[in-house]
């Protein structure tokens, strides 16, 4: 039996009636029976017809007089926090860009001048406005590393309940308002199981949304036990393969989850955290830091001039890749970290040459 | 018309999330292919001529790179050197089929040095 298809509804809000018009043909023919759009020429007509409307995506211009596509932005997230919302302008511009996505809207589009280009942008709407999110997320840790999103977390001010797991472990860490509060690893719970999670060479992880622990067992601050974990984990590397090169008759110490020669390779060498005007804050192993510092602060200039070029939003790391290291130079607005680790035993890089 | 092995491998990088492709040849030409309209090819070169830049900067603080990643909230951009001084340049969505192709396109830039 055929299950009728779900028709999506689209409000296209724009003050250029032609434009409007050319939106509203070109797009139901390429959108048949699956989209169907409504259009107002003003943000205060669209705000009406939401009252009476059920709608699955809104695409506004910015430029607009009385209230303009920033603004219109603004009042739906409060209003209508759930809705999907898109911009489409003739006046593309990094600043606008930046306040439209902080404002929540999914996409920021440049208006087309042709209709490939009504093509390409009904495709990225068609991908929006069927894209279905869900409550939390998953990902593997060998392409997302835990330490990436438990920092994105916590940098975010997030809450959220961070699930890992492989073959032999399982565990929970627990972040509130961007603070690690509580982890549980097997029957281990505290500082010693948020590190015992962090020294897992591969495993899954699942975000939740954010539930009370029974207990609160951590309180130091999210930087210094990720700095800590990284230490633990590069000592639990050593240790294994102390274990390994042991004589059989002499059991090494018990380490869960196996360890590959690339894990066992992988060594911290040098780490220097600042903040964002330069101030070295923490330097281990940084022979100078002055010098990174200032490389932090180029790294920073040219990801804004890269960001002017192209529309990728908001820069998060540059990774350095070297022959026998690999280097994370990470700059945020309020810190810059540099870390390069030992990759001497990996042999699966792509080879400089 | 025909095209040389490297007009074919940047206008060839055409994968699922490739916003664009170029390549800057040791003597400081350079190749480009736009595979999305918000990501011009002149935009492409000034970005292939920037990243030459960097590496010289990143070898004035003793890093020699073979790889460099730039990762953007909605794209990478990979820079792959090689040892005649060429690069390629592939900006990608991130998550993508064209970011998982990177590795393969680099190889064979790799072997077009080579001859192979």
């Amino acid at each position: 039996m055929n299950t009728p298809a779900k028709q999506y509804q689209l409000l296209f809000v724009d003050d250029d009636g032609d434009f409007l018009t050319m939106i509203r043909d070109f797009f139901a023919s390429l959108g048949e029976k699956s989209w169907h759009i409504c259009c107002a020429s003003s943000a205060d007509q669209a705000l009406e017809l939401l009252k009476t409307h059920k709608v699955d995506l809104v695409v506004s211009d910015v430029n607009m007089p009385m209230l303009d596509g920033i603004q219109f932005l603004h009042i739906l997230n409060r209003s209508h926090p759930d809705l999907k919302k898109a911009v489409i302008t003739a006046n593309a511009t990094e600043e606008k860009r930046s306040a439209c996505l902080a404002e929540g809207a999914e996409l920021f589009i440049e208006k087309p001048r042709s209709p490939e280009g009504l093509k390409s942008i009904f495709i990225m709407l068609e991908e929006l406005i069927t894209w279905t999110p869900r409550e939390g997320f998953q990902g593997v840790l060998r392409r997302v590393g835990l330490q990436d999103v438990i920092q994105m977390e916590c940098l975010g001010r997030n809450s959220s309940v961070l699930e890992i797991h492989n073959q032999q472990l399982r565990g929970r860490i627990y972040i509130e308002e961007g603070r690690i509060i509580h982890a549980r690893a097997g029957t281990e719970a505290g500082e010693n199981a948020f590190y015992r999670l962090l020294s897992l060479p591969s495993g899954e992880f699942q975000l939740h949304p954010f539930e009370l622990p029974s207990h609160r067992t951590i309180e130091g601050q999210w930087e210094f036990l990720l700095m800590e974990a990284a230490r633990v984990r590069d000592e639990t590397a050593f240790q294994t393969a102390a274990a390994v090169s042991a004589p059989k008759s002499e059991p090494g110490p018990m380490i869960e989850g196996s360890t590959t020669a690339f894990h066992l390779a992988a060594r911290v060498e040098e780490t220097l955290i600042c903040s964002g005007q330069g101030d070295p804050l923490y330097a281990w192993q940084c022979p100078d830091a002055p010098a990174r510092v200032s490389l932090l602060q180029n790294v920073a200039q040219q990801a804004v001039s890269l960001g002017r070029l192209v529309p990728l939003g908001n820069f998060d790391r540059l990774e350095i890749q070297l022959a026998g290291s690999r280097a994370v130079a990470q700059v945020k607005s309020d810190r810059m970290v540099f870390v390069r680790v030992s990759t001497g035993g990996e042999t699966n890089a792509t080879p400089s040459r | 018309m025909n095209h040389t092995p490297q007009e074919q491998l940047v206008t060839g990088a055409i994968a699922s999330g490739m916003l664009g492709c170029g390549m800057r040849l040791p003597d400081s030409t350079c190749l480009s292919y736009s595979f999305n309209e918000l990501y011009p090819r002149e935009y492409l070169e000034r970005i292939l001529h920037q990243l030459a830049g960097i590496m010289n900067l990143l070898a004035g603080h003793g890093l020699a790179p073979h790889r460099l990643v730039w990762t953007f909230e909605q794209g990478q951009i990979f820079l792959i050197t090689r040892s005649d001084g060429a690069l390629l340049a592939l900006a990608t969505q991130p998550h993508t089929e064209a970011a998982e192709n990177v590795d393969q396109l680099a190889e064979e830039f790799f072997s077009l040095a080579s001859g192979s």
